[in-house]
C-alpha cells in the first residue's frame, strides 16, 4: 500500500510539474530539420541547413522568441541519409530523442518527405515542407504544411507563364518540344502537356517527344531530333546533372544555342552551383527553369548576406525556403503566444501573413488551407545570366527581364 | 532524308561511344586473359583516372602552354599515375587471391576469394572518393566538347554530320593505345612473357619466367587503361563516385561479347555494344537503347556462346 501510496504522489507530482511548464520562461525552444546530409542528396541537404541555421542565428540575434520569454531558438538536425528507410528511421530518432521539439523541416526529395510524416504526424509534430508531390498533403494530415505549389499545379502554370514571358520579349512561339528522361519528376510535369488537344488552347503544338533512360552516353541522337523538328522553344528536362551537361552542349555543338532556341528547365538542379562548375557559363547562358522559390530583387540583402556568410555563389531554393519555414515557425509561435507543438500545429492553421516570412515566398503571403498546402504558392522563372541564375518571373519582384532566344 | 542524317549521325555517336567502351572492355580483359581475375573494381579505377586527370589538368598543366589540347595531355599522364597505382594494389592485395601464391587454395576457392577482394576494393574506392572528394560532381570544361566538325550532307542545304572535336579525337586515340597494346602483347619481350604466364604458369617459371612479376604488370597495364579511358571521357562526361556502377555492366557485356580474355575480341565487343546503344534509337524508343544491348548480347551469345573471338583467340 505504502509503495503504491509512493508511486501516486511521484505521479501526481510529475504531472503538476509537466502542467507548469509551459507557464514558466523556457530558456530554448526546439526546431527539427532531417535532411539527406549524407549520400547523392547531400549538397542540397546541406543548402538547406544552411538557409535553416541562418534564420535561427537571425532570430536568436533579434531576441529570440518574445512569447516564450524571449528563449533561444535550438536547430535539432538529423541526417536523414539517402533512402526513405533511413529517413524514417532519422524522424523516429528525432521525435524520441528530442520529443519537445515545436514542428519541424524537410526532407528535401518527396519520397523522403512522405517517409518522415508518416512518423511526425503520429507524433503531432507540424511540419513545414518545400517538397513538391502533392501526395505529401494529400493523406489527410493534420500537422504537415507545404509552402511550395504541388508539382501538377506547377505543370499547368507554366504554359501560360512561359507564353507570357514570350510575348512579353515580342516572340510568338507556335511548336514546342520536350526532351526528358523517365524519372517520375518530368513525367508528372509534362503528363498534360501530351493530352491531344490539351495545348490546342495555347496554340501550341507537340512537334518533338523525346524520353531517355539516365544516365545518357552520348546526346546525339536525342539533340539531333530537336534539331529537325526546330520548334520554337523546348522543355529540356533530364535531371541528371551530367545528362543536362551533355544535352547543352550537343545542342550548342549542333547549332542550337541558348540565343537561337529558348530550353526551359524545372525543379532544384538546373539552379545548383554544381552545374555551373560542370558546364560552365557559356553553355548555360540564356537557360530558365522553373522552380518553387528563388531570392526576389526584395530579399536581395538576404540573398548577400547568405553568399557572404557562406561562401555559396547564390541562395539557391533549399536555403531560402528553410529560412522561410524556420521564419514561419517564429511567427506562429509569437501569434500563439506559446510554445508548443500542439499551439504551433493550431495556429499555422489559420495564420496569415502579408509581411516579413511571407516575403520570402512566390505569392508574398502565408496562408494554408485544410490540406496544408499555401494557398498563393506560385512558380518563378529563373534565367541563367552570365554565369548567374536570377529571378525573371514574376515580373513586379524579378532581379531583371527575361530575354526569349529568337531563332 | 531527314533519317539518312540521323541515320549517320547516330553511326557516328556509336563509333565514338564504341571506342571508349572498346577501350574500357581492353582493360578488364587484359585482367581477366592473364591473371583470370574477375576485376569488379574497374569502372572504379576507371572514375579515379577520371579524377587525376582533372587534377592534373587543373593543378599540374598550365592551359596557357597547352591549350585545348591539356586535357588530352592530362588523360595520358594519367598512364604512369594508374600503372603504378595497379601495380602496388596488385603486388599488396590482388596477388593474395590470384596467381602463385594463391596455388595452394582449390580454383573454387581462389575464385571466390578474388571476387570478393575486388567487390570489396569496389566499395573502398567509391566511399574512399565520397569523404575525400564529396558527391558533387567534377568535370573538364573543354570548348571541344561542344563544338563539331561539320560536314554537309549535299542533299539539302540544311542536312549535316557533326564530327564532336573531343569524342572524335578520344575515338582516335582509343584505337591507337588498343593497337599498340596489342602490339606489345604480341611482339614485345614482356608482353610473350605476360602470355607464357597466362597459357602455363608452371611451365613459364621453368623458363625463367618471373610469373608473379607478370601478373602484377597484366593488373598495372589494365588499371592504367581504366585510368586512360577514365581521363579521356571525362573531357565531356562529369565524375562522380559512382559513376564506374554505370560502366561496369558495359564493360562486362562487351568483354564476354567479344569472348573472355581476348584483347581484340574486347575492343570489338564495346565497339559492338556503343553501335547497338546508339543505332537501337533509330528504331525504338530512346528509352529503351540499354535495352537494346542486353537483347542483342542474349541474341549473339545465343548463337555463338564463346562470343566473337572465343574460340580463336582462347587467351591474351
Amino acid at each position: 500500500m505504502k509503495i503504491k501510496a509512493a508511486l501516486l504522489s511521484a505521479t501526481a507530482f510529475l504531472g503538476l510539474t509537466a502542467l507548469s511548464a509551459p507557464a514558466m520562461a523556457q530558456s530554448e525552444v526546439k526546431i527539427g530539420l532531417i535532411q539527406p546530409l549524407s549520400g547523392p542528396w547531400a549538397r542540397s541537404g546541406e543548402m538547406s541547413k544552411r538557409g535553416a541555421e541562418m534564420a535561427v542565428d537571425d532570430i536568436n540575434a533579434a531576441g529570440g522568441i518574445k512569447a516564450c520569454g524571449g528563449a533561444k531558438v535550438k536547430l535539432v538536425v538529423v541526417d536523414g541519409g539517402d533512402s526513405p528507410e533511413k529517413m524514417k528511421n532519422a524522424a523516429q530518432r528525432l521525435v524520441s530523442q528530442d520529443s519537445d521539439v515545436v514542428g519541424g523541416i524537410g526532407a528535401n526529395v518527396s519520397s523522403f518527405t512522405l517517409a518522415v510524416t508518416e512518423v511526425t504526424e503520429r507524433a503531432g509534430v507540424p511540419w513545414m515542407t518545400l517538397s513538391f508531390s502533392p501526395v505529401v498533403t494529400d493523406r489527410g494530415f493534420k500537422h504537415v504544411f507545404q509552402t511550395s505549389m504541388t508539382g501538377d499545379k506547377q505543370a499547368e502554370a507554366t504554359v501560360p507563364t512561359v507564353l507570357k514571358m514570350a510575348e512579353a520579349a515580342g516572340a510568338k512561339p507556335k511548336t514546342f518540344g520536350i526532351v526528358m528522361d523517365n524519372t517520375a519528376s518530368p513525367v508528372a510535369f509534362t503528363k498534360d502537356m501530351r493530352v491531344p488537344g490539351a495545348m490546342d488552347k495555347y496554340g501550341l503544338k507537340l512537334v518533338v517527344d523525346e524520353t531517355f533512360t539516365p544516365p545518357l552516353a552520348d546526346a546525339g541522337p536525342v539533340m539531333q531530333r530537336v534539331r529537325a523538328a526546330r520548334p520554337d522553344f523546348i522543355f529540356l528536362l533530364p535531371t541528371v546533372v551530367s545528362d543536362i551537361k551533355l544535352s547543352l552542349e550537343k545542342a550548342t555543338e549542333i547549332g542550337l544555342t541558348r540565343g537561337r532556341m529558348q530550353m526551359i528547365e524545372s525543379g532544384g538542379p538546373p539552379g545548383s552551383p554544381d552545374l555551373l562548375k560542370i558546364a560552365g557559363k557559356e553553355q548555360l547562358e540564356g537557360l530558365m527553369f522553373v522552380t518553387a522559390n528563388w531570392p526576389t530583387k526584395n530579399t536581395l540583402d538576404l540573398a548577400n548576406r547568405f553568399t557572404k556568410l557562406t561562401g555559396e555563389p547564390w541562395m539557391p531554393q533549399d536555403s531560402i525556403s528553410n529560412y522561410g519555414h524556420v521564419m514561419i515557425f517564429k511567427e506562429a509561435m509569437e501569434q500563439a503566444g506559446a510554445c508548443t507543438k500542439e499551439k504551433v500545429s493550431e495556429t499555422l492553421h489559420k495564420i496569415d501573413l502579408k509581411d516579413g516570412a511571407a516575403k520570402l515566398f512566390p505569392g508574398g503571403r502565408v496562408r494554408f488551407d485544410e490540406k496544408g498546402r499555401r494557398i498563393d504558392a506560385d512558380i518563378v522563372v529563373v534565367q541563367w545570366r552570365d554565369g548567374v541564375p536570377l529571378l525573371v518571373y514574376p515580373a513586379e519582384v524579378a532581379a531583371l527581364p527575361a530575354k526569349w532566344a529568337k531563332p | 532524308m531527314i533519317f539518312v542524317e540521323q541515320a549517320l549521325q547516330t553511326l557516328v555517336a556509336g563509333l565514338s561511344v564504341g571506342c571508349i567502351y572498346g577501350l574500357l572492355c581492353v582493360g578488364l580483359a587484359l585482367i581477366f586473359g592473364i591473371m583470370r581475375v574477375i576485376n569488379f573494381a574497374q569502372g572504379d579505377l576507371m572514375m579515379v583516372g577520371m579524377y587525376v586527370a582533372i587534377f592534373v589538368a587543373s593543378f599540374v598543366l598550365p592551359p596557357a602552354v597547352f591549350g585545348v589540347a591539356t586535357p588530352f595531355i592530362a588523360a595520358l599522364l594519367v598512364v604512369p599515375v594508374m600503372f603504378i597505382f595497379g601495380y602496388l594494389l596488385s603486388w599488396v592485395l590482388i596477388s593474395r587471391t590470384a596467381g602463385l601464391k594463391a596455388a595452394s587454395l582449390t580454383e573454387g576457392d581462389a575464385h571466390q576469394a578474388q571476387l570478393i577482394l575486388s567487390l570489396g576494393l569496389a566499395l573502398i574506392l567509391q566511399n574512399g572518393a565520397h569523404i575525400l572528394l564529396g558527391s558533387s560532381p567534377a568535370a573538364m570544361i573543354s570548348p571541344l566538347s561542344s563544338s563539331a566538325w561539320e560536314v554537309p550532307l549535299l542533299i539539302d542545304d540544311f542536312s549535316a554530320i557533326f564530327f564532336n572535336k573531343a569524342r572524335t579525337v578520344n575515338a582516335v586515340i582509343c584505337v591507337v593505345i588498343s593497337v599498340v597494346l596489342f602490339w606489345f602483347i604480341q611482339k614485345t619481350r614482356i608482353g610473350k612473357s605476360l602470355r607464357a604466364a597466362a597459357s602455363n604458369s608452371e611451365a613459364a617459371i621453368y623458363m625463367g619466367i618471373n610469373v608473379s612479376k607478370a601478373h602484377n604488370i597484366a593488373f598495372a597495364l589494365g588499371t592504367a587503361i581504366a585510368g586512360i579511358a577514365g581521363g579521356l571521357l571525362v573531357i565531356y562526361y562529369p565524375v562522380q563516385p559512382h559513376v564506374g556502377v554505370d560502366f561496369v555492366i558495359i564493360m562486362y557485356a562487351g568483354v564476354v561479347l567479344g569472348g573472355m580474355g581476348s584483347i581484340v575480341g574486347a575492343f570489338w565487343g564495346g565497339m559492338t555494344i556503343g553501335l547497338v546503344q546508339q543505332l537501337s534509337t533509330l528504331f525504338v524508343p530512346i528509352q529503351l537503347q540499354n535495352t537494346a544491348i542486353f537483347v542483342v548480347f542474349l541474341f549473339v551469345l545465343l548463337i555463338k556462346p564463346e562470343g566473337f573471338f572465343g574460340r580463336t583467340v582462347e587467351r591474351a
